[in-house]
């Protein structure tokens, strides 16, 4: 890869003092401030280590090969939506942005929302390495345009929540780049899946919040929220690229390869659901009951996937909601047993693991609902 | 390309870290037009580039990149999809308690 990109959001404390000048007092201010033992220092230094820098390579002379002519008219519409840029402007701060109570936040609470903005940057800012990765090494011209507009939106949504972090006094480091980093590598189809599907439970999870908060505007607990609405039509069309761009294939969503979407839709949905619990103060601030939200989000991200895959789960299966709350306690008893250590500890990894492994297993081996994908892909978005 | 060997490079590149509101990237990009495969290990010699906030910052380094053999290029091949789900956005980090 010519390119090589950031996240290790290495992340420092500069209690809004990134407003430096030159290279040097930025530094000599990230120093200072490193050694101040606040509250809020002392719970990004525990974030620290969860942001990993990675790499990634694919084969592009198979993205090159793509050709769009059976979703030409679909394919350009989007693309001239895009170049039309929506939400240029709409990401910044205006009288909406309202005092957020720091000071007066919950600590738990707090801790928790720290760690959604710095996991959402970080989120962004790797999407945005790998578009522009993609837009690098590539020679086919609809593939280029798509993945340069997409790195447009990806480092607008990092820098609007780098600013919101700045707020709260975490700075972003971005001098990870002289780190040496090691090139890992998917096959395009898994990127395919994994970022279809990863765009558009986005919308689902932000599009659900920010109704959730239109009717309940007092748990609004952050001015952020307020942009959530225009934020995930960004990744509304991004998945909306990805499934035009499976659908040029019609071997990319049959045969053997269902059985990979399955996997995809399976580890997806459960991995938000685990996550979704380890944050209760989060959900409880914004007065949402976290079962509750999590089949809300998997209802509409499987209509909308049935845009391009031939089958949606079975999320009112009796085994379905059975079968995440198994893994959600294997997965917190397997963080109990790391953190005890000892030949304790061993033997409670190995039976979380095993137990883990077979809820995922159950998951997913419950019978998929099948239905006939619709001719035409494209779809607005409606909730 | 040896087949337990690895080979080191060193390529002239530009590094490219915006800090603004507008945008948030780092970017690196090789200028002598040399590809990077999977298993390659790349690093770029030098301090860190840092970026004040509201600034882009532009700078020519060099990077060395150390080459996979290939038996790491195709063990990295073989068995990268098995991590394809860092590619996916959950909102919150893995940690189970913060």
């Amino acid at each position: 890869m010519n390119d090589q990109s950031p996240i290790d959001p290495k992340v420092s404390i500069a209690a809004h003092t990134a407003d430096a000048r030159t290279v040097e007092e930025g530094l000599a201010i990230q120093e200072r401030q490193a050694v101040l033992d606040s509250e809020s220092a002392t719970a990004v230094a525990m974030q620290d280590t969860l942001l990993t820098p990675r790499f990634y390579t694919t084969d592009f002379d198979e993205l090159d090969a793509i050709d769009v002519t059976p979703v030409r008219d679909d394919w350009d519409a989007l693309i001239a939506e895009m170049e039309a840029d929506p939400n240029r402007g709409h990401f910044r701060k205006t009288a909406d942005w309202d005092h957020v109570d720091w000071a007066g936040m919950d600590p738990e609470l707090k801790k928790e929302f720290i760690d959604f903005l710095i996991s959402s940057c970080t989120a962004e800012f790797s999407g945005c390495v790998l578009y522009k990765e993609m837009k690098r090494r590539g020679n086919n011209r609809d593939i280029t345009q798509l993945f340069q507009l997409m790195a447009r939106d990806e480092a607008r949504h990092a820098g609007f929540i780098n600013d919101a972090l700045r707020e709260v006094g975490v700075a972003v480091n971005l001098g990870f780049l002289t780190q040496k980093k090691k090139y890992t590598y998917f096959r395009p189809k898994f990127i395919y899946y994994a970022t279809y599907l990863s765009e558009k439970i986005g919308y689902a999870r932000y599009i659900t919040i920010f109704r959730h908060l239109e009717a309940n505007p007092d748990r609004r607990f952050h001015p952020i929220f307020k942009w959530f609405e225009e934020w995930c039509n960004d990744e509304f069309r991004h998945g909306e690229a990805f499934a035009l761009l499976m659908k040029t294939d019609p071997k990319l969503t049959a045969g053997v390869n269902e059985w990979w979407i399955k996997f995809f839709l399976t580890a997806v949905y459960s991995t938000m659901y685990v996550r979704d619990h380890q944050r209760p103060a989060f959900h409880a601030a914004l007065g949402v009951d976290t079962d509750w939200y999590g089949q809300e989000v998997f209802r509409k991200t499987s209509e909308l996937s049935k845009q391009i895959f031939p089958f949606t789960l079975d999320i009112d299966h009796p085994r379905w909601m059975k079968g995440l709350k198994q893994l959600q306690r294997a997965s917190a008893d397997m963080d109990r047993a790391q953190k005890r250590g000892g030949i304790g500890g061993f033997f409670g990894r190995v039976w979380a693991g095993t137990r883990a492994t077979w809820a995922f297993a159950r998951l997913y081996t419950i019978p998929a609902v099948r239905h006939s994908v619709p001719a035409t892909t494209r779809l607005e978005p409606v909730y | 390309m040896g087949l337990f060997t690895r080979e080191r490079e060193t390529a002239p590149c530009t590094v490219e870290v915006s800090h603004c509101f507008e945008s948030l990237y780092a970017h690196v990009r090789f200028d002598n037009g040399a590809v990077v495969h999977p298993g390659d290990a790349v690093q770029v010699e030098g301090p860190p580039v840092m970026a004040p906030y509201g600034e882009v910052v532009r700078a020519t380094r060099v990077a060395t990149i150390t080459r996979a053999n290939a038996l790491e290029r195709l063990w990295t091949r073989m068995t990268g999809d098995f991590e394809v789900m860092e590619l996916c956005e959950f909102s919150f980090s893995e940690e189970a308690t913060l």
